[in-house]
C-alpha cells in the first residue's frame, strides 16, 4: 500500500466511525425522547422490547400477556376454536366468560399482532378480532424505584399494590406506589365522606380528620340553626358529632386517608388529605334519603365558606328514585365538588335496572373488581351508567376502635376512586370538576372483563391519572 | 345492642305471629348463614338508603299456613322480605 492509498484509507475509517458514533448518538436521542412519551403497543411489542432494568416492572406485568382478543359468532362451538387456533399454531390464553365468544388468544409463532388480527378477521366464524393493547408505562413509572410506604400492614393493601399476595394477579391495582413519586396527597384537599359517621379518633385517621378553620363560622341553616361543626356534621340528629357507629365510614375514609408512612395499620390512597365526615347512616348502616340530602347540603355550604372541599364519596344507595335527591348532588356538581358513588352490589345492568345515587347524571359511577382484575360476582355494571372500576373485594381498612378489617362492596371501590381524585387534586388545585372527571376517565388501564360492561372499560390508574 | 341468631329468629317468629294472628308455635323455621348485598340486607324499604358493603347475616324462612316467608337478620337488624310486595324492618 503506497503512501497515497494509506490516506484514503485512513480518512475513510474515520469517517465511518464517526458515521457510526452520530448514528448511535441519535439512537439514544430518539430512545430518551420516546422514554419520555406516553405510548401505545401491543402486547406483543412489549414481550420483545428492551430489558433493561427501566422497563422491568412493565415487563414483569406483561410477560404471558395474550397477543390478540378474537370475538367468535354467536354459535360457534367451543371445540370449533380449539380446531381454528390449533391450525394457527396458537392457544386459547383465557375464555372471557361474561362475554360468550369472546377469546383471548396467545400466538405461539410471536407474529405481529396486526398479522394475527387479519388472520382471524377474515374467518367467516369469527365477528372480530383486535390486537392486545396495552398502555406503557411511562418514564416516571419506570425509572424511579416506586415509593414504599412504612405502615406494616401495607403488604395486605393488595389494591395498592398487588404484587401476587394471596393468589392474586401481579400488577392488578391501582399503581399507587408509582403515583406517590408525583405525590402523597395534601392537607389542603378536602374530602367529603357521606356516609356513617367516622370514628375520628381512629390512630391511622385522627391526623388526616378535617376540622373546621377557626375563621369560618359554625354551620347554621335557617331551618335547623346554628351548629357546631367543628368536627364534622351528623344529619341524623342535625348535630356537630358526627362519630361512626358502624363503622362502614370509618373503613371508607382509611381507602381514602389513612396516615401513609406512620409505621402504624395502613395508608390510604392519600397518605396527607382532610377527611370531613358527614353521617347520615345509623347504627345499622343505613338512612333516610332526606338526610343524605341535608349531608349534601351543608357540603356545598362549606365550600361556598371558603373549604376547599370538591369531593363527595358516597359508599351507598338504593332503588328508590329521588328528584330531591338528584337535584342537590346536581347543585354540587355546579359548585364543582365531584360525586362519586357506588355503583351497587345485585350483580345487576345499572343500564336497565337503575341503581341511585350513582345512576344520575353528574355523578362518578363505581364498579368493583377482585384482586384477579375480574369484576366482583356481586358488582352492578353498565355501559352507560357504569363509569370506572376500581379494586372492592377483600380491602383492608381502618375500623372502629383503633381496628383493621377486609371488608367488600362497591362501598370499598368508591373511595379508592375519590381517594385518586384527591391525589389529581393535591398536584392540580384548581383543577374544575369536568377536567378531574376526565382526566380520572382517560387515564385507566383496560381491563378485559370490564370490554363492553362499563363506560371506560378500565380500573382507574393513580400514576397514569397524575401524569 | 347486638343481636344473635336467636335473638333474630325469636323477633321474626314473633312478628310474624302478630301479623297472621296465630301462635308462634304453629310456625315452622329454618335459618342459614347469608351474605346480603348491602347493609339494608337486600331489603330496604322505601326511601331508605344504604351502605353498598356485603353484609353477613342470616336468611330465616318460615312456614306459616302453608305459606313461606323470609326474614333477614344481621346482629344490626331483622327485616321481612318482601311481603305482600314490600319490605319491613322489624
Amino acid at each position: 500500500m503506497n503512501r497515497n492509498n494509506f490516506l484514503i484509507h485512513l480518512a475513510l475509517a474515520i469517517v465511518l466511525i464517526l458515521i457510526a458514533a452520530f448514528a448511535g448518538q441519535l439512537n439514544k436521542w430518539r430512545k430518551d425522547w420516546k422514554s419520555h412519551v406516553p405510548r401505545v403497543v401491543p402486547a406483543a411489542d412489549k414481550k420483545r422490547a428492551s430489558t433493561s432494568t427501566d422497563i422491568a416492572l412493565a415487563e414483569s406485568k406483561l410477560n404471558a400477556r395474550p397477543e390478540v382478543l378474537v370475538k367468535f359468532k354467536p354459535g360457534v362451538p367451543l371445540d370449533a376454536i380449539e380446531e381454528i387456533t390449533s391450525r394457527f399454531n396458537d392457544r386459547v390464553e383465557d375464555r372471557i366468560e361474561n362475554d360468550p365468544g369472546l377469546e383471548s388468544i396467545d400466538d405461539l409463532d410471536n407474529a405481529d399482532p396486526a398479522e394475527t388480527v387479519a388472520q382471524y378477521s377474515a374467518l367467516p366464524e369469527v365477528e372480530y378480532a383486535e390486537p392486545n393493547f396495552e398502555i406503557e408505562l411511562d418514564a416516571v413509572e419506570t425509572a424511579l424505584p416506586p415509593i414504599h410506604p412504612s405502615d406494616p400492614r401495607f403488604e395486605d393493601q393488595w389494591a395498592l399494590a398487588n404484587s401476587g399476595q394471596r393468589g392474586g394477579k401481579q400488577g392488578a391495582d391501582i399503581s399507587a406506589m408509582h403515583a406517590w413519586l408525583t405525590t402523597t396527597g395534601s392537607d389542603k384537599v378536602v374530602v367529603a365522606v357521606l356516609d356513617s359517621g367516622v370514628d375520628y379518633t381512629h390512630e391511622d385517621l385522627a391526623p388526616n380528620m378535617w376540622k373546621r378553620p377557626a375563621n369560618i363560622e359554625a354551620y347554621h341553616d335557617d331551618e335547623l340553626g346554628t351548629i357546631d361543626d367543628e368536627d364534622g356534621y351528623n344529619a341524623i340528629d342535625n348535630a356537630g358529632d358526627p362519630m361512626d357507629e358502624n363503622g362502614h365510614g370509618t373503613h371508607c375514609a382509611g381507602i381514602i386517608g389513612a396516615e401513609g408512612g406512620n409505621n402504624v395499620g395502613i395508608t390510604g390512597v392519600n397518605w396527607k388529605v382532610r377527611i370531613m365526615p358527614l353521617k347520615f347512616m345509623n347504627a345499622g348502616g343505613f338512612g333516610t334519603t332526606k338526610d343524605a340530602i341535608e349531608a349534601i347540603n351543608y357540603v356545598i355550604d362549606r365550600k361556598k365558606a371558603g373549604v376547599n372541599v370538591r369531593i363527595i364519596s358516597a359508599s351507598w344507595g338504593g332503588t328508590q328514585r329521588s328528584r330531591a335527591l338528584q337535584e342537590v348532588i346536581q347543585q354540587a356538581y355546579e359548585n364543582d365538588i365531584l360525586f362519586v358513588a357506588a355503583a351497587g352490589n345485585s350483580s345487576v345492568n345499572n343500564d336497565r335496572s337503575p341503581h341511585y345515587p350513582s345512576s344520575y347524571p353528574n355523578v362518578l359511577s363505581v364498579a368493583a373488581l377482585d384482586r384477579h382484575d375480574q369484576l366482583a360476582k356481586f358488582s352492578n355494571y353498565g355501559l352507560k351508567s357504569v363509569a370506572i372500576a376500581a379494586p372492592g373485594v377483600d380491602i383492608l381498612s381502618t375500623w372502629l376502635g383503633n381496628a383493621y378489617e377486609e371488608k367488600s362492596g362497591t362501598s370499598m371501590a368508591t373511595p379508592v376512586v375519590a381517594g385518586v381524585a384527591a391525589l389529581i387534586m393535591a398536584e392540580n388545585p384548581r383543577i374544575s370538576v369536568d377536567q378531574l372527571k376526565k382526566r380520572l376517565l382517560a387515564s385507566t388501564d383496560p381491563i378485559i372483563a370490564l370490554k363492553g360492561k362499563i363506560a371506560t372499560g378500565g380500573r382507574v390508574n393513580a400514576a397514569k391519572a397524575l401524569q | 345492642m347486638s343481636l344473635s341468631k336467636e335473638d333474630a329468629v325469636e323477633k321474626a317468629r314473633k312478628d310474624l305471629a302478630q301479623r297472621l294472628n296465630i301462635d308462634a308455635g304453629a310456625i315452622k323455621e329454618s335459618v342459614e348463614d347469608a351474605d346480603f348485598p348491602d347493609m339494608a340486607l337486600g331489603a330496604a324499604e322505601d326511601d331508605e338508603m344504604s351502605g353498598q358493603m356485603i353484609t353477613s347475616g342470616w336468611r330465616i324462612r318460615l312456614d306459616a299456613n302453608g305459606k313461606n316467608y323470609e326474614y333477614r337478620a344481621d346482629k344490626n337488624q331483622v327485616r321481612l322480605y318482601k311481603y305482600k310486595g314490600r319490605n319491613y324492618r322489624i
